[in-house]
């Protein structure tokens, strides 16, 4: 589904390359998880494949296309649903309001559907209050549900999410990756969670570990 | 549409930010508001001025060539004793004021006739002048009274410009120009009992010597300022009688018949007196007779207008450069604090046309109330600033009245009686100086649909230069850079 060649990222100098010559092949339907220390590089190479910078050198490709030629703005549109680490919520907005938002723009599938978007929130655990309710009134796990919620409903093949449960306790924790593990799994969509924490990377079919500029595969699936 | 949405609900969720965005966007709004109406109002008067002030072209003798002509006589027969120095000037003829007023723009004429006669069978006023110094006493006591012969009364200066007017009877029409139909002064009526309805008798003093017999149609009275000025030598004002000009033709004697000492011709659009003028002049002989022009008036007004139209030009951009650089400001602290939730719109895969679009729709929303309120107010506030202004041009428009008519009626005078030919002038100068007043005095601001729009016009541009100088910055950065920052 997902391919990088030759992938290669730097501020200012080549030399310091945060990486380079990077070619890694991501599939639909399992769950990835790129660990590595702070610093490292590992969401930069997120930011790279979900379309939100550019690579220095290489080519990204998504379905044999590279992402540049269909354009970085339609690839987010369409095809990757990014998770972040601080939820990235419209805190304007109420939960249910969020995804409608993001259906709208996303043009999905179920766009102007209020009642799936509460579907989907109401999966999660959120009730019918918490739902109307201004997101930044919502505690940390809520607002992650919310988050992920919307990449549900956006219906993007591809899902990567930024350190989705630094902000959680372990039972949260455990919860959110086994939604991630659920959207892989049986919505056949590619996860990619870039994270520091062994556990939700133990949890995930593929660990990739950055380490010395360099991906390396440390648990295949 | 879902920027639309997205608008609003912030617009909603932020309700002291919107408030504060109403307030400053309506104070600037205010002010252009207040500067597009002066204009406006402005622009209206200075149109209506064109159409109500007026100017006039006057055909009369050329009475500077007469000059020069008589300077070329004497100096030709220098060395020989030639008497008194004579200027011979040709009367105005009306089948050339007709021609002329068959001319584009020429909306109406006035012809003005002027002899004197001898009062026959009742008493002139005497006027008894002191101004020959202390201990001396100087006093004209003739019996002649001066005919002034107009094709309406109406259309003579001092009854339009309200010196003189008709206490009984009526006033003289154009079916009276060939009538023997007269309209005298108040005092030489009451001196002589004489009423509406009443004959006098005058004699010519040139030409047949003939004694006409007239009907009072109609009594003026003067405004005593105005009768209160016969110089040395002169009939008292009151002595003026006005009849139809064929008749004071007749009582100048027969080979005046078919013709005016001044045809004063009204012209419709004052921009064109010029060009009525240089038509004119083809259709004349130069070296015989003048035409010359006068819209002063016109032009004051214009002035003064163009004045306030550019006070109020200014008002406008100034108000628009400083408002458009205040929002701007505004708008760029508003949206680098959303930078946040423009990375999330950019990392959505939101269009940056609509991220842009989304900040133009909550502000065109704040325009909306904004322009409401200077709707409002800037009515008040255009009222209070345009009479402000119009007044300081009315002051300066009347100390310059004063002197231009002060000077004109001085240049004038030479000329002869005060109702004789270019006699006409000053009055009609001072009477469309005062219409100029009123249309002055009447500006008032309309807050109209059109200036509606405008504003509305000037607010979305100011809108989005100060979007664009905000949002463009930031917009140029990829998603990534904008979310970290």
């Amino acid at each position: 589904m997902l391919e990088t060649k030759k992938l290669g990222y730097w501020y200012g100098h080549e030399d310091d390359a945060l990486f380079k010559n990077v070619t890694l092949s991501f599939d639909a339907g399992k769950s990835y998880a790129i660990v590595g220390q702070s610093g490292s590089g590992k969401t930069t190479f997120l930011s790279l494949i979900s379309g939100l910078d550019v690579p220095k050198a290489g080519v990204i490709e998504f379905n044999g296309q590279d992402i540049s030629k269909v354009g970085l703005t339609n690839y987010r549109q369409h095809d990757v649903a990014i998770v972040f680490q601080s939820y990235n919520l419209f805190n304007y907005m109420s939960a249910l309001e969020n995804l409608m938002t993001a259906m709208a723009i996303t043009g999905a599938q179920h766009k102007g559907d209020k009642e799936f978007a509460r579907q989907m929130l109401a999966k999660l655990g959120l009730t019918d209050e918490q739902m109307v309710k201004n997101v930044q009134k919502l505690s940390g796990g809520q607002q992650q549900r919310v988050a992920i919620a919307r990449t549900i409903c956006c219906d993007a093949p591809l899902v990567v999410a930024d350190e989705p449960t630094g902000n959680l306790d372990e039972q949260n924790t455990v919860e959110v990756i086994d939604l991630f593990q659920q959207i892989a799994h049986e919505q056949h969509k590619c996860v990619i969670i870039v994270t520091h924490e062994s556990e939700v990377a133990a949890r995930c079919d593929v660990a990739i570990r950055l380490a010395e500029r360099t991906f390396r595969v440390e648990q295949p699936a | 549409m879902n920027f639309v949405k997205r608008a609003w609900l912030n617009l909603i969720a932020r309700k002291g930010r919107t408030l504060l965005l109403i307030l400053v966007t309506s104070a600037i709004m205010l002010f252009v508001m207040a500067g597009l109406l002066i204009r406006n109002a402005a622009n209206t008067a200075t149109e209506n001025a064109k159409d109500s002030v007026g100017a006039t072209v006057t055909l009369t003798a050329n009475r500077s060539a007469a000059f020069k002509k008589m300077r070329r006589s004497m100096s030709s027969s220098s060395g020989k004793p030639s008497g008194r120095p004579t200027i011979t000037t040709t009367p105005v003829s009306l089948k050339t004021a007709q021609k002329i007023a068959r001319l584009n723009n020429v909306e109406s004429y006035a012809v003005s006739v002027s002899t004197t006669a001898k009062a026959s069978g009742f008493d002139t006023i005497q006027t008894s002048n002191g101004s020959g110094g202390p201990g001396m006493s100087n006093s004209s006591s003739t019996s002649s009274v001066t005919v002034s012969g107009v094709s309406s009364t109406s259309s003579n200066s001092s009854f339009s410009d309200g010196t003189y007017k008709i206490k009984s009877g009526r006033g003289l029409t154009s079916k009276d120009v060939g009538s023997n139909n007269v309209v005298i002064e108040s005092e030489l009526a009451s001196e002589n009992n004489l009423k509406v309805g009443s004959t006098i008798k005058v004699k010519a003093t040139t030409g047949t010597k003939k004694t006409y017999s007239l009907k009072v149609v109609g009594i003026y009275k003067a405004k005593s300022s105005s009768t209160a000025s016969a110089g040395p030598g002169q009939s008292d004002p009151a002595n003026t009688i006005f009849t139809g000009y064929q008749l004071a033709n007749k009582i100048k004697g027969t080979k005046y018949a078919g013709t005016a000492d001044s045809v004063v011709f009204t012209v419709s659009k004052p921009a064109k007196v010029s060009a009525v003028k240089a038509a004119g002049k083809k259709l004349i002989n130069t070296s015989k007779f003048s035409l010359s022009t006068d819209d002063s008036s016109y032009k004051q007004v214009k002035a003064s207008m163009s004045s306030v139209t550019s006070f109020a030009n200014k008002i406008v951009w100034l108000v628009a450069i400083a408002g458009t650089i205040i929002l701007a400001l505004i708008v760029i602290l508003m949206i680098r604090e959303r930078r946040y939730e423009i990375g999330v719109l950019l990392s959505l895969g939101e269009r940056r046309w609509k991220v842009v679009a989304q900040f133009f729709a909550e502000m065109v929303a704040v325009l909306i109330v904004a322009v409401g309120i200077a709707a409002v107010g800037g009515k008040f506030v255009g009222d209070k600033l345009g009479q402000q202004l119009i007044s300081q041009e009315s002051q300066s428009t009347s100390s310059m009245t004063v002197a231009s008519q002060s000077g004109g009626q001085g240049g004038q005078m030479g000329g002869g009686g005060p109702s004789q030919g270019g006699g006409q002038m000053p009055g009609r100068s001072g009477n469309m100086m005062s219409t100029a007043k009123q249309q002055q005095a009447k500006i008032s601001t309309q807050v109209s649909v059109w200036s509606l729009l405008q504003l509305f016009g000037m607010g979305l541009m100011i809108i989005l230069v100060a979007i664009m100088l905000a949002a463009g910055g930031i917009l140029r950065l990829q998603p990534k850079k904008v979310l970290i920052e």
